[in-house]
């Protein structure tokens, strides 16, 4: 990767049942307050799984103030959409647009790419055909006939799993490429992986990288219980007896564009991008292989794609979803890449919960916070690491990241596993 | 727009599951002699409906594409998808190994979460009877929960279920740019064969909205054509009196492998995958800009990256829906980036005869792009009589196919939400 231009992480956004921004949520993180509370959207009071990680107290508006647009969104993409143009904002390009001869705008605007990972779609829009199943019942003629009348003309929009792509990029004129990628929990941390491919080749000047999801809704918390996956009260990242995830919610996005170019116009560089690695383990939608060889590819892959040496990292900020078989083949992976010298090992899962397809850019504007301030925050529900991995650096307590660059790690299902490799400074 | 020195990508199995034949032979055939698609819809009773047509798949075996044990997990159009990546592997003569898979890479454009009405109803009975929904009645223990089906709605379902049956361990992506996502999920798996990250990839895209919730969302919007008692010539590109697409469901796959390997292993080679081009059009989530503008810079970007001009394109496969904004958007775009060499480039729609396969669109076309250019055939754009203002300076395949030597060609797919891809292809 000599001859492709070095990438910089100018602006980030982040919102998520802990805060409404990157500082916020890791103050929580850092002083141990957990997001996971009762369930607020129903009355989960007799339900098998009763907590998840929500934003609540917050209007709709705070996060996207067109009250027009909501109509024609979900609660996902207001969480997306916010992600975006809090990073837009704080990476000083639209100002720096602004000062732009006016014959130059448009190439700017075209030069402009959005990269979305999206969690693709929600059960409870379609509830929304409820009224017509009762009062059409199972008479599928009247079903057809009485449609228009019963169900919002423009109900297709609010589902389209494209939509934060759409809108950010209306909201701020950005034309160039672009992609909106479901790849369930892989989904943000595979369009922060693209936007970075898109700048190294020179398809785009900058590209926003944005995840985003909002599970929290009944048929998801059943359907994720009923596979086992869920914890009742806390997520115990490789703890011993952890039982499970615990759902989250909210979005994160970050400014990307060659360092060169960052450097030129004076933007505040928070960070540099330096690699990723995506594989597949080929083993259906929930099986995952014990020994872990998924994640390790990925890390080798994305070291690799970084031009460093595991002895290189800083910090590892896991994906930890508090699963029994992930958090095993996780904790195999990388005790098998970095063989008897990991860095100090982390999650944030026990305090925002898994926002799925959000998940990874979370981690990654979170890990960048972390460089930043010097602190790999510990897991405070961390009993006793699992003698299954007892080598593996977790802990209760605040440690030192051993370098300025930060691994992130995210899994979804299908097998789909991603590293992400960060680092706090551009010095090298 | 640095993409000198890029690795040749060459296109080596083909795939198809249509609406006008179940492989690929039989689709391009009917295509050849454009014979429509369309017709009354048999799967369920839309009588009731303002449209009662689509152009559905016909006589296909859903029960024999896969095991039995992962059929389970696979909705109509994961089948689809199956099959059509079966004879795209066959083909091409070469499939994954156990030591070969994680060189191996699959790019998807998905469909969107497809809840089928049966599944919905489930909820509804359960949990909504008159009509509004009680989250208390889905915990009981009465409620049949079906994790097999919820596996089958999670939005990288297919993704998963491909890389599983074919065992692909490489990097491995969903996309969802709605109409756009066949052809930006070839353009990304483009990208990543040029970053060398695999040396083969399985790319396509898959979709089935013919269902009642899929028909009633297009209804709802007026996207569909009306033309219920003349199923045959209700899409018809580009003609003046066209009124809406006709809703298709299908899949397409291609097998794309490093041009020299190709070679090397004497494979067949039906096109070189050349450029990839991807703009958002920030207009409206919608509707495409009237003077083309989007579609402009996504066809420029494709050429570019194919490292061709304007004047070596002899084929267009237009996105062509039949409704009246995109096609004046799109002869606008073609207006502008062909300039005078507009006459001589051959241009046609394949919904004609197809109509929308949407999320699988781009796909398809994808692979009706290569067989034009190794039959030296632009086939008809089926049903097209009338130019109207917009359309008449293009020159339409009209009336009948045209063999003509084809040594670029190039696949529009401009979706909902914004997205604009264009792919070039190019003569071996």
């Amino acid at each position: 990767m000599s001859t492709s231009p070095r990438i910089a992480i100018t602006g980030s956004g982040a919102v998520c049942g802990a805060g409404l921004n990157p500082a916020a949520i890791f103050d929580a993180i850092l002083e141990g307050r957990s997001a996971v509370a009762p369930i607020a959207y129903w009355d989960a009071s007799g339900w098998p799984i009763q907590v998840a990680a929500q934003l609540t107290g917050v209007k709709d508006q705070v996060l996207v103030d067109d009250r027009k647009l909501h109509k024609s969104i979900s609660r996902t993409d207001l969480f997306g959409i916010y992600a975006g143009d809090e990073a837009i904002k704080s990476s000083g390009l639209r100002a720096f647009r602004d000062g732009l001869p006016e014959g130059e705008i448009p190439e700017f605007n075209d030069r402009s790419g959005l990269v979305v990972g999206s969690g693709g779609g929600s059960y409870q829009v379609n509830y929304d055909f409820f009224p017509l199943l009762s009062s059409s019942a199972g008479d599928m003629v009247k079903f057809g006939q009485e449609l228009a009348s019963s169900v919002h003309p423009m109900w297709l929009l609010r589902i389209l799993p494209n939509n934060v792509l759409c809108h950010v990029g209306i909201r701020n004129n950005f034309k160039g490429t672009n992609a909106c990628i479901t790849n369930q929990c892989a989904s943000g941390a595979l369009a922060l992986a693209e936007a970075v491919a898109s700048l190294r080749i020179g398809e785009a000047d900058r590209i926003i990288a944005v995840g985003h999801d909002a599970p929290i809704e009944p048929e998801a918390v059943l359907g994720y219980h009923h596979l086992g996956l869920l914890s009742a009260d806390s997520v115990r990242s490789f703890d011993a007896e952890r039982t499970g995830t615990i759902f989250g919610e909210g979005a994160a996005a970050v400014a990307l564009e060659p360092l060169e170019a960052a450097k030129a116009r004076q933007a505040t560089i928070l960070g540099e991008f330096l690699g990723s690695g995506a594989v597949s383990e080929a083993s259906g939608i929930v099986h995952l292989q014990p020994d872990g060889d998924g994640p390790a590819r990925a890390i080798a892959l994305a070291l690799a794609d970084a031009g460093i040496a595991p002895k290189d990292v800083g910090m590892i900020v896991a994906h930890g979803n508090g699963t029994p078989n992930s958090d095993a083949s996780e904790a195999a992976a990388i005790l098998r890449v970095f063989g008897d010298n990991p860095p100090p090992v982390t999650a944030f899962k026990w305090a925002i919960g898994h926002t799925l397809a959000a998940a990874g850019t979370l981690d990654a504007v979170l890990a960048l916070e972390a460089l930043h301030r010097n602190v790999v925050p510990g897991i405070p529900t961390l009993n006793q690491v699992d003698p299954e991995f007892a080598a593996l650096p977790v802990s209760r307590e605040p440690r030192e990241p051993r370098s300025g660059i930060a691994l992130i790690i995210c899994r979804g299902f299908g097998g789909m596993n991603v590293a992400l490799v960060i680092r706090r400074s551009t010095d090298s | 727009m640095s993409t000198n020195g890029r690795t040749r990508i060459a296109i080596t199995g083909i795939g198809l599951v249509t609406p006008v034949g179940n492989d690929r032979e039989s689709t391009w055939q009917a295509l050849q002699e454009g014979r429509p698609g369309p017709g009354p819809i048999t799967t369920f009773d839309a009588s009731g409906f303002t449209t009662r047509i689509g152009s559905e798949v016909k006589g296909f075996d859903f029960d024999s594409v896969a095991p039995r044990k992962l059929l389970k997990q696979a909705s109509r159009c994961h089948r689809f998808a199956l099959a059509a990546a079966e004879e795209a592997f066959s083909e091409a003569g070469i499939r994954p190994e156990s030591a070969t898979g994680e060189r191996w890479g699959v790019s998807v454009g998905a469909g969107m979460m497809s809840i089928s009405l049966k599944e919905l109803d489930v909820v509804h009975r359960h949990c909504a009877p008159d009509g509004s929904f009680d989250a208390t009645k889905m915990a009981s223990p009465n409620y049949p929960a079906d994790p097999v089906y919820f596996c089958r709605t999670q939005c990288n379902a297919g993704l998963g279920l491909l890389a599983n049956h074919f065992g692909i361990r490489g990097y491995s992506t969903a996309v969802h740019t709605a109409c756009a996502s066949g052809g930006q999920a070839i353009g990304t798996a483009l990208k990543v064969m040029r970053r060398g990250l695999v040396d083969k990839m399985l790319v396509g895209g898959f979709d089935s909205m013919l269902n009642p919730i899929g028909l009633s969302s297009f209804c709802l919007l007026g996207a569909l054509s009306t033309d219920n008692d003349e199923p045959w010539r209700a899409s018809r590109p580009f003609d003046v009196s066209r009124n809406g697409f006709v809703l298709g469901e299908g899949a397409g796959f291609l097998v794309l492998e490093r041009w020299d390997d190709a070679v090397k292993r004497g494979a067949n080679i039906y096109a070189e995958l050349a450029g990839d081009g991807n703009s958002l059009s920030c207009y409206r989530i919608t509707d495409s800009p009237p003077d083309g503008d989007g579609p402009i810079q996504a066809i420029r970007q494709s050429l570019a990256s194919a490292g061709l001009q304007p004047e070596d394109i002899d084929y267009v496969n237009a996105h062509g829906t039949s409704t009246q904004m995109n096609d004046q958007s799109e002869c606008a775009a073609l207006k502008v980036v062909m300039g005078d060499h507009l006459p001589n480039v051959s241009v046609s729609s394949t919904k004609g005869c197809m109509g929308h396969l949407i999320a699988a669109a781009g796909a398809v076309e994808a692979a009706v792009c290569a067989l034009a250019i190794r039959d030296g055939i632009a086939p008809v754009s089926a049903n097209f009589q009338t130019a109207d203002p917009g359309s008449e300076a293009v020159n339409i395949v009209a009336g009948k196919s045209r063999p003509t030597r084809i040594r670029a060609a190039i696949s529009n797919s401009l979706g909902f939400g914004g997205s604009n891809s264009c792919l070039t292809f190019r003569q071996p």
